[in-house]
């Protein structure tokens, strides 16, 4: 029997099924997917908060998980790409947020802090990257898994820090902890990319193009940024007052990240140091609302579902050890490095051990912020696939995951959140 | 439990305490990280102290016990030099003033101590609301008797220090109208006020053995009066100060009372009698109401002046004093301070300029640092 005529009676019946099946859900349009997503994604958020006191970023990303390849299919990722831009703004307001709260003299004043920081990133990726390479991964490979792996995920951390209320040093610390290791990983990804991709003679010729391109993506970010700030600086006299405040910061976190994606510059170093440069400059005349005022909320569920919706269980038969590896390695890293320098820098062992585990969220926005698409995979040309296959599938497990652990390390170890 | 010998002191010598506020960089709240700072302290080079006091976001600092303004002075500032190291380390900022001008007592966490746990079991919510800073200052007496001579004669000038040091006029986001609006908490606790006028110690004694039956007090701990007596240390102990914005006008404070006591000690110029406390609570009022612009009346000549011009005759009064305990400094410190306002009015000054509060807190907090 032909394929195509098959294909084609399937979108027939799918179209005319109701709306409560899951064919008529697949066939439903995107908008109205969404928006029920959106529906379920409150609910399922507010039950497990209530009965469980799971943070409520959980239950958006579950039901993404649900809605997403992993068990129902009815949105497949690639299908997110319209979507992207608004995924974007999701994450950007929510970068510049990170931004205001980051007082960089702090790194100045506790060296450890700042060593702390570095030798967290770096000890992360290393035993990442170290582990992977154990198991037979080609080392470049292993690379940018570890590159990937050494962050922690600043929306899943912002989030959990907002809805629990924490106020103290493991939090300060960990929002800070989270924005370095990002813009490590990042800047990082950047240089390796290049390197997977390129087709030059020697390694060496590799390696300084590749340098060369990080120092225009840093540099260029970060006068993109400062710009940005100062524009805010400027405008905000003309608006204050009036509830156009969290509009106006949205509409620049939007120029400010698609002019980084026009130049390929790092919208999320570039984030970042807007809002940096917008607390330097407005002190407290710079007002800044949770994830900038109720739209923002409303981009942050739906950021939440799509992340989920991105969850991968494929392979996870054949590759849990790999999958295990990254876990336990990223956590290695960090209790090691903050360990290591939390007297030096006046932390306690309890604090310590709280900051190791709050900092287990990981990341995909070192990826998501540098591709096209979603389609994120492909976007490391030359990359070994089972390795970039266990680095989804550890993804999943510690954004899911991520979550819980935070707010356990805040609530529990660090007693520094502040719950209603 | 019977009431403590007074153990003897050297006369005049002075003891400072100030409760200090703890405050986040990013908001200029009150931040939960005493315990933080103490752990960073911990190995701290100076002849200070410091503890923890009733919520988290507060510290206690006590100096050694002085006798000259100038090594005093020295004390405190190098006691703010470290406290402010070791709150750069930590990302967060260290304010004077009595009160924290928005922060919500419901918000506070009260530090794990016994002492701590007990009041607030017994006070409920008072003792989150006791999150105020104040200065207090010791000053030693040889015995017993003298101390509670010492104490009664000091009320008439009671009203000097609430007035110079006041530091709150912001409660919760408004200003209060209050110069010091701190005194309004310690007044709620059951055993605030003044002292009963007893001039023997074993006077004393015998009162403090009718409270302890009655099971309303344990020890002098539980007594919040304005002027304290505290026997273990021999010394009284001056409670009505708000903690000032900076530590030049915390050792001002101190001497200013050093000198006021040896000119009770040594002239004599009146007699402390319980009638004095008949306008004891309306000078009280003004002073926290109005500060230096508040009226008084003398308990013993009955006249009404203005606060102002009873602290510069006061002053000129106790000059010699101030030569002799070297602390000239200290006395035209206070001086100056009559003309140029007290804290509460540069507060107020930093919020007239159209400042929010959180900027009024980061400009009190460079100021106690030395930053400003």
């Amino acid at each position: 029997m032909p394929t195509q005529a098959n294909a084609a009676t399937a979108v027939a019946h799918a179209a005319s099924a109701p709306l409560w099946t899951l064919d008529g859900l697949r066939a439903a349009d995107p908008v109205l997917g969404l928006a029920l997503l959106m529906l379920v994604a409150l609910l399922l958020a507010e039950m497990l908060h209530r009965t469980w006191r799971i943070p409520r970023i959980c239950g958006h990303m579950l039901t993404g998980a649900i809605a997403g390849p992993v068990m129902l299919r009815l949105f497949d990722g690639l299908e997110l790409d319209p979507w992207k831009p608004l995924i974007d703004l999701a994450i950007g307001a929510l970068l510049f947020e990170l931004g205001t709260r980051i007082r960089p003299r702090w790194l100045l004043d506790n060296r450890w802090l700042a060593a702390s920081c570095l030798l967290q990133s770096l000890l992360c990726g290393a035993l990442v990257t170290g582990a992977l390479v154990w198991l037979g991964a080609p080392w470049l490979t292993a690379a940018v898994a570890g590159t990937v792996a050494l962050s922690t995920s600043p929306v899943i951390v912002l989030a959990t820090t907002h809805e629990s209320r924490s106020r103290g040093q493991v939090t300060e610390r960990l929002l800070l902890m989270a924005a370095v290791n990002a813009v490590i990983a990042v800047i990082g990804l950047k240089v390796l990319r290049i390197m997977l991709a390129s087709d030059a003679d020697s390694p060496t010729e590799e390696f300084t193009r590749a340098s060369i391109s990080a120092l225009r993506v840093i540099s260029g970010s970060f006068l993109l940024g400062v710009a940005c700030g100062f524009a805010l600086d400027r405008l905000s006299p003309l608006v204050r007052g009036t509830p156009a405040m969290p509009v106006l910061q949205i509409a620049l976190v939007i120029i400010a990240s698609m002019l980084a994606a026009q130049w390929t510059l790092s919208p999320l170093l570039a984030l970042l140091v807007a809002g940096m440069t917008a607390r330097a400059r407005m002190k407290h005349g710079l007002t800044v609302e949770p994830h900038l005022g109720s739209a923002g909320a409303v981009l942050n569920v739906l950021l939440f579902i799509c992340l989920g919706l991105l969850f991968s269980l494929e392979g996870i038969g054949r590759l849990w050890p790999w999958v295990l590896v990254i876990v336990l390695a990223r956590l290695a890293g960090s209790a090691l490095a903050v360990g290591a320098l939390a007297r030096r820098s006046g932390l306690g062992w309890q604090q310590a051990a709280g900051l190791s585990l709050a900092l287990q969220p990981m990341s995909s926005l070192a990826v998501l912020l540098a591709a096209d698409t979603f389609g994120w995979t492909t976007h490391l040309p030359g990359a070994h696939t089972p390795t970039i296959q266990a680095l989804l599938l550890a993804t999943t497990l510690m954004q899911v995951t991520g979550p819980i652990w935070t707010q356990l390390a805040l609530r529990h170890l660090a007693h520094e959140t502040n719950e209603g | 439990m019977s009431l403590q010998a007074f153990t003897t002191s050297q006369p005049l010598t002075l003891g400072v305490e100030l409760e200090l506020q703890l405050v986040s960089t990013h908001d200029f709240d009150l931040a939960p990280q005493a315990e933080d700072l103490l752990r960073v302290l911990k190995n701290h080079t100076g002849t200070w102290d410091v503890k923890p006091e009733i919520t988290r976001s507060m510290i206690e600092i006590g100096t050694s016990i002085q006798r000259q303004h100038a090594v005093l002075l020295a004390e405190l500032q190098d006691l703010r030099d470290q406290l402010s190291r070791g709150a750069r380390k930590l990302n967060i900022g260290i304010a004077g003033g009595g009160t924290h001008a928005y922060q919500h007592w419901s918000q506070q966490k009260i530090f794990p101590g016994e002492r701590f746990h007990y009041i607030s079991e017994l006070y409920g919510y008072l003792a989150k609301q006791f999150t105020v800073f104040g200065q207090h200052v010791h000053v030693g007496c040889e015995d017993g008797d003298r101390a509670l001579w010492l104490l009664h004669a000091l009320s008439r000038y009671v009203p000097h220090f609430i007035a110079l040091s006041a530091s709150s006029p912001f409660v919760q986001g408004v200003d209060t109208g209050f110069d010091s609006a701190r005194l309004n908490s310690v007044f709620a606790f059951p055993l605030s006020g003044r002292a009963p006028f007893c001039l023997g110690w074993d006077e004393f004694g015998k009162y403090f053995d009718k409270m302890t039956s009655t099971g309303v007090v344990n020890s002098m701990k539980d007594f919040y009066w304005d002027i304290r007596p505290k026997p273990e240390f021999g010394t009284i102990e001056l409670r009505v100060c708000d903690t000032p914005l900076t530590v030049e006008k915390a050792a001002a404070l101190a001497c200013y009372l050093q000198c006021i006591c040896r000119y009770l000690r040594e002239q004599k110029p009146f007699e402390p009698a319980e009638d004095d406390y008949l306008v004891y609570t309306f000078n009280r009022f003004q002073a926290c109401r109005f500060g230096l612009d508040g009226e008084i009346v003398d308990p013993k000549t009955k006249e009404r002046t203005r606060l102002r011009d009873d602290i510069l005759r006061t002053l000129a009064r106790v000059d010699e004093h101030a030569l002799d305990l070297q602390a000239l400094d200290a006395s035209n410190l206070i001086r100056e301070s009559l003309f140029a306002g007290n804290d509460a009015q540069w507060l107020r000054a930093q919020r007239s300029a159209g400042r929010p509060l959180s900027a009024v807190v980061e400009a009190a907090t460079q100021r106690w640092m030395g930053e400003s």
